[in-house]
């Protein structure tokens, strides 16, 4: 075939033209590493880099809310173990109290002594996070949530503050003070004993509990009763009303308890006749009410009698109730603190597996480019041979 | 002896005339379009000797160009395809490039949801609330930014498609005054000169790179050159001008019109540069703009309406917390009538991403889209009950006149005017709008949530207590008795209260408004959410994925580009070749047809001193 000397000449360019402009290409590809410099490269796997960039930019969100939630729940938890400790240091000294060699004047220095770790519980409850905000004020986190003139109020509310630690995981990082300090119930958590004022012999009311609290219809109906000792061996349980709906005997000695209707009160020493003890549903009371009823009955000056256990008891149910809500609330940041470390491992996991993933759309295959690299720059070296080649033959050349 | 004379004298002046052609090759082997020409020779009539004949010599009887109809046809469309081609890369290589910059939309909006988290974290937290607007700020401006290359590309598209029919124009005159020197050298001569028809084809095939031609030979060696569509841009002497005129409904857009009839042929021209131009303008650049406006529109109205469901730190319902086009309405240039015709976004999630056109037949308007299927409209087009189709919205007031129409480009501008409608930290709204709480002594197992219904009811945000008289029955703030259906919402002062789990009979829920709750974080959450919220294509895609869409979309045509570019320059490279190895020039040919027509010159040279010396001897021997 014929071919034309100027077509043969621009098609030997054109070729060098294009092993030069793929030796550009790969030159970029080397210098970023990646493949896909361009949508037009992978136009398929540009978008879903695009995607995969998206979820390790979550992933990586996701993880700085976890530090930062950790951060508040360690906070918290450190302000609850204080408080855990304050309480902890009531009820020793609660015990103390309640010892019969106690007197009004050592139990005044115990009171006084309760007079400060009031002042201390105070200060765990208003406690702030790093960034200033009070952390057991709900969401009202920039007012004070406790103010104490006489008796302590509540100013924050119920919310929570949840943080997204993966998708479609919220977690909370907090508990409103309310719930932690304020709302806690009396006595046993399902009924509150309290001795008449005016009873006049020596028994107290001891441990209280319900029979088979699951039961459904619960044994325990949550009204109110009570329990009169019609004699010093002798009791009768009377409803609101005054009905007597059970009568039993009692060993003023050793002791006994008493049981009707789920519930299960334990007494001791020896009721004079008409003494009586009123029983009713659980009620809600704060901490701060509970430290200043121990300080109020501590600070008393009545020896030590009967009235005085009685009310010691009731403090101690209280107390017991307080301390109960400060250990399931740590345990519930704790176990908020665990699910977010699972989270971040889960997260973490993700992470590598999207990084793998992005990684293997767009970056480059270094072997295989230098290779490439190799094989092109011996091609277009071999065209610009050919090319000196055979420009360099002509007929005209030999017509001298 | 004479004869051997004039025998000589033809074979020196044929070999001359060899010569001289190959000089003319050799000349002209670098020439675009040139054809090599060929000498062919014929012997002279002999003379008759009685019984048999003397010959007299040669006569040189045509000089031709080396030429093959077929493969110039080929050559050119070839050409047009080529043109076609590599107009189309260059011109998707230059959108490429903006979207693999560092405008990515991606990381913006990356950068931006986990602003929003982050103020989630931390909502009391005036710095985290500006970082916040910074990175709205950003997005917005990633938003625009884009828009205004993509406009930019536009505009330059304008620009060369002008460019593109006046060379289209000047070639076709040229055409046009070639075919009539040709026509009247083919008048007096017989045959045309091959180089001015090297010249023609030249042009014909240059003009084929521009645009995508058909070309029919005439009987007086003249050509008629048309268009893809059949519109005339030559015939035989005379040369007709396309030209541009604005759009009907957009002056900055520019179309192709015929000279002669004046129509809008934009649509029907292919291949070449202007073909390029035009497709590349309406199947990748539209597409492109109302993909990254569709985006935009969807990331905003989402985050709007989550926005507008929290309360700010001064208490407020959120406002707006982008600002972003709506949908633009052009009126043709020639309507009669005094109609207008305003446009909504009914529902986001129904956006095609096409555009439409309304028209108006003097008694009722009608709807298709731009590539003319019919839509249908719902609803009367009064502003209580306007046309509803394909999410869009529409309201036509004034009286439109028989034929009027108007363009509805629902997406077109709208990342365009993307930008933060708030700059006030305090105004990000971050808190749930109420406090709701169930009663203490609730025994059923319901749980209220309570979203924003209708924002502007003056008494929003007043404290409302329900109670449930039954599981079925309840009352608000002690009023008259309502009956409740499990699963629908209880709905008052503009809110909406939705129980999950079944109330008994007592149940009481309280709702207030959220106050001074500065460590609320709810509507925050709910705002990170949007990130991956299914918006559009009937509220599947999240505005990230429209972008990675669109980033597909872009890439692929690039691709595509470049693959028919690879296979286009084939096509040419393998018509050039043929065409060349009938017409090229090839040096070493010319070298030796140099030294055959030297030779024969130089024997023909021979034979005339032979010649000579026959007569000089014949005279020699007169004279001795």
């Amino acid at each position: 075939m014929r071919v034309s000397t100027s077509w043969i000449q621009q098609q030997s360019v054109g070729s060098m033209m294009n092993r030069q402009s793929d030796l550009s290409d790969l030159n970029t590809q080397l210098s970023t590493g990646k493949r896909i410099n361009q949508p037009s490269d992978d136009p398929v796997g540009a978008a879903r880099a695009l995607d995969m960039s998206h979820l390790i930019a979550d992933a990586a969100q996701y993880q700085r809310n976890i530090t930062s939630a950790n951060a508040r729940l360690g906070l918290e938890e450190q302000s609850l173990a204080n408080t855990g400790n304050v309480l902890g240091r009531v009820r020793t000294l609660l015990l103390q109290a309640a010892n019969g060699s106690q007197t009004d004047d050592t139990r005044g220095d115990i009171a006084a002594e309760m007079v400060q770790l009031r002042q201390q519980l105070l200060g765990q409850a208003n406690s702030k996070d790093g960034q200033g905000e009070y952390i057991f004020a709900g969401n009202r986190t920039g007012t004070q949530p406790f103010a104490s003139q006489g008796s302590v109020s509540y100013m924050g509310d119920a919310g929570q503050r949840m943080v997204a630690a993966g998708p479609g995981l919220q977690v909370a990082t907090g508990d409103p003070g309310s719930a932690v300090f304020m709302d806690i119930p009396t006595g046993n958590g399902r009924f509150a004993v309290s001795a008449a004022a005016a009873n006049a012999g020596s028994a107290v009311a001891g441990a209280s509990s319900v029979s088979d609290p699951a039961a459904n219809p619960p044994a325990w109906d949550g009204g109110s009763y009570s329990i009169v000792f019609t004699a010093a061996d002798a009791y009768e349980v009377r409803d609101g009303g005054g009905v007597v709906l059970d009568s039993g005997s009692y060993d003023p000695d050793k002791g006994g308890s008493v049981t009707f209707r789920g519930a299960q009160i334990a007494f001791s020493g020896a009721p004079a006749a008409g003494d009586s003890f009123a029983l009713g549903a659980s009620a809600k009371q704060d901490v701060f009410t509970t430290l200043d009823n121990i300080i109020k009955t501590l600070r008393t000056p009545n020896g030590g009698g009967a009235q005085m256990q009685n009310d010691i008891n009731t403090q101690f149910a209280n107390l017991d109730q307080a301390i109960d809500a400060i250990t399931r609330t740590r345990g519930l940041v704790g176990a908020r603190m665990n699910a977010l470390d699972q989270q971040s491992g889960l997260n973490d996991d993700l992470t590598l597996q999207y990084k793998t993933a992005l990684s293997d759309v767009q970056d480059l295959n270094y072997y295989d480019a230098i290779s490439q690299l190799g094989a092109q720059t011996t091609a277009l070296q071999a065209a610009q041979q050919t090319f000196t080649k055979i420009q360099g033959s002509k007929l005209f050349d030999y017509l001298r | 002896m004479a004869d051997m004379l004039s025998t000589g004298v033809s074979g020196l002046l044929a070999s001359q005339i060899g010569l001289s052609t190959v000089s003319h090759n050799v000349a002209n082997v670098n020439t675009d379009g040139y054809s090599r020409q060929v000498v062919s020779f014929g012997a002279r009539l002999p003379e008759g000797q009685g019984g048999f004949y003397i010959g007299t010599g040669v006569n040189t009887v045509a000089v031709q160009r080396a030429y093959s109809q077929f493969l110039n046809s080929s050559l050119w469309s070839a050409s047009s395809g080529q043109g076609r081609a590599s107009a189309m890369a260059s011109l998707t290589g230059q959108l490429n490039n903006q979207l693999s910059g560092s405008t990515n939309l991606q990381t913006s909006l990356d950068s931006f949801y986990g602003a929003v988290q982050d103020m989630a974290n931390a909502p009391s937290d005036t710095a985290t609330r500006q970082v916040l607007l910074a990175r709205a700020g950003g997005l917005a401006t990633t938003f625009r930014a884009l828009s205004g290359q993509f406009n930019q590309l536009s505009g330059q598209i304008q620009q060369q498609i002008g460019d593109a029919v006046d060379a289209i124009n000047t070639d076709t005159q040229s055409i046009a005054k070639l075919n009539e020197k040709i026509r009247s050298f083919s008048s007096t001569d017989g045959t045309p000169p091959a180089d001015l028809l090297d010249q023609r084809d030249a042009l014909v095939k240059k003009l084929a790179g521009e645009v995508g031609i058909s070309v029919v030979p005439q009987n007086d060696n003249t050509i008629s050159v048309f268009a893809g569509n059949g519109q005339a841009l030559v015939t035989g002497t005379e040369a007709h001008a396309l030209g541009t005129v604005a759009n009907v409904y957009d002056a900055t857009r520019v179309e192709v019109v015929g000279a002669g009839s004046g129509s809008v042929i934009s649509g029907r021209i292919g291949g070449g540069t202007l073909g390029a131009l035009l497709d590349f303008r309406s199947n990748v650049l539209d597409p492109a703009q109302i993909q990254l406006g569709r985006t935009a529109q969807a990331m905003a109205s989402a985050f709007n309406a989550q926005h507008a469901q929290g309360v700010d730190l001064y208490g407020a319902i959120g406002g707006s917390f982008f600002d972003v086009a709506g949908p633009a309405v052009q009126g043709a240039s020639g309507n009669t009538g005094s109609g207008t015709v305003t446009a909504s976004i009914d529902d986001i999630g129904a956006l095609s991403g096409k555009e439409y056109l309304l028209s108006y037949d003097g008694s009722a308007w009608s709807m298709r889209d731009t590539s003319g299927n019919a839509v249908a409209l719902s609803g009367s087009g009064t502003s209580a009950d306007p046309f509803k189709a394909a999410g869009l919205s529409l309201v036509v007031g004034g009286s439109a006149g028989a034929g009027d129409s108007f363009r509805v480009q629902p997406s077109r501008d709208a990342a365009a005017g993307f930008k933060l409608a708030i700059d006030d930290p305090d105004k990000i709204a971050a808190a749930a709008p109420f406090a709701v709480s169930a009663g203490a002594g609730n025994t059923g197992s319901a749980s209220p949530s309570v979203s924003i219904s209708d924002g502007s009811d003056p008494n929003l945000l007043a404290p409302s207590a329900i109670v449930f008289s039954s599981p079925t029955s309840y009352s608000i703030d002690g009023g008259p008795a309502q009956t409740f259906t499990p699963g629908q919402p209880i709905v008052h002062n503009g809110w909406s209260m939705q129980l999950n789990g079944a109330p008994q009979a007592g149940d009481s829920f309280s709702l207030q408004a959220n106050s001074n709750a500065q460590g609320d974080n709810s509507n925050a959450l709910m705002l990170g959410k949007v990130a991956n919220l299914g918006l559009l294509d009937g509220g599947v895609t999240s505005a990230g994925r429209a972008y990675s869409q669109l980033v597909s979309q872009v890439g692929g045509a690039g691709a595509l580009a470049k693959d028919e570019l690879t296979t286009q320059t084939a096509v040419y490279n393998q018509a050039m070749s043929a065409q060349q190895s009938v017409s090229g020039v090839n040096l070493d040919e010319e070298a030796a047809n140099l030294v055959r027509y030297q030779q024969a010159y130089q024997a023909s040279a021979q034979v005339i001193s032979t010649a000579n010396s026959i007569f000089n001897a014949l005279l020699g021997a007169v004279r001795s």
